[in-house]
């Protein structure tokens, strides 16, 4: 199972990697932002994206727009992790296409649920 | 110390969400100590991580602690010895100041029905400074304690006319 996590915060990348690997997944690739993301999907193949909506250059929002737009990405799995919380955020983002969503903080059997769940579809 | 004149329950969904943060993604247990109203000075910090919050309600989160703090708690999210943090600081505690500003929104969302936008974190590291604010502002500051260290979250807010 190999994962791509998406966030322009170097630290939330590494939190997010060490909380896959606590859960037992060990392979997975990183990207800045939207855009790098979509370059690391040009050459890789991907099982599931987790994705910050506010980044620079290409938003987590953008960056699935994209993903849904495409033959290639446009199944795989998406969590977006972020602080926005707010129900119209949540509806926004689920209508482009993101399968779950992970507010901040969180908890790794919060993020094993929601993974759980994305690939349960 | 006077009693402060921010709406109580400002203060208390500040302080939840601040030791939640700590909590879950910092791993470290926070005890209080007492709120106290001041008017600019925090002596002895010299890392501040500042996010801005705007809606009905609108002001400023600010993070204070030491460098050997902001040092502990960086080691501390990124899952590595405090000796190996390397250039990490500054990213670090600005996603701490962003959780503990996103937590605090989405708290007062829930009980209050408001509504904000936050601001991307601004950082800063150094010595011998202080932060004033030319606006007419409340502050009120809560004080934790994570082990030796004291870590301040302080809340501003602009004074509704």
């Amino acid at each position: 199972m190999r994962f791509l996590v998406v966030d322009d915060s170097s630290t939330m990348r590494r939190i997010i990697i060490n909380t896959l690997n606590k859960l037992g997944y060990e392979d997975v690739t990183e990207a800045g932002n939207g855009r790098e993301g979509l370059d690391r999907l040009g050459g890789e193949a991907v099982d599931v994206i987790i994705t910050d909506w506010n980044m620079p250059e290409m938003t987590g929002i953008e960056f699935v727009r994209s993903l849904r737009g495409s033959s290639v990405t446009k199944d795989i799995p998406v969590l977006m992790v972020t602080t926005n919380a707010a129900k119209d955020d949540i509806v926004a983002a689920l209508k482009v296409g993101v399968n779950s969503y992970v507010v901040k903080p969180f908890t790794p059997d919060t993020m094993r649920e929601k993974i759980e769940a994305v690939l349960a579809r | 110390m006077t009693a402060t004149a921010i709406e109580p329950q400002l203060v208390t969904e500040l302080a939840d969400a601040t030791r939640e943060v700590f909590r879950t993604m910092v791993f470290r247990e926070l005890t209080d100590g007492p709120r106290t109203e001041r008017a600019a000075v925090q002596a002895g910090a010299n890392v501040v991580a500042t996010v801005a919050f705007a809606g009905k309600t609108s002001g400023l989160v600010a993070v204070y602690t030491t460098f050997e703090a902001a040092n502990e708690i960086t080691a501390a999210m990124l899952g590595i010895q405090p000796a190996d943090v390397d250039g990490e600081l500054p990213d670090a505690i600005g996603e701490l100041g962003n959780m503990i500003a996103g937590s605090f929104r989405t708290r007062m969302a829930a009980v209050g029905g408001e509504t904000w936008a936050i601001s991307v974190p601004t950082v800063v590291v150094g010595k011998d400074f202080y932060t004033r604010y030319v606006s007419d502002v409340q502050r009120v500051v809560c004080p934790f304690r994570m082990g030796p260290h004291e870590v301040l979250v302080e809340l501003i807010v602009t004074r509704t006319r």
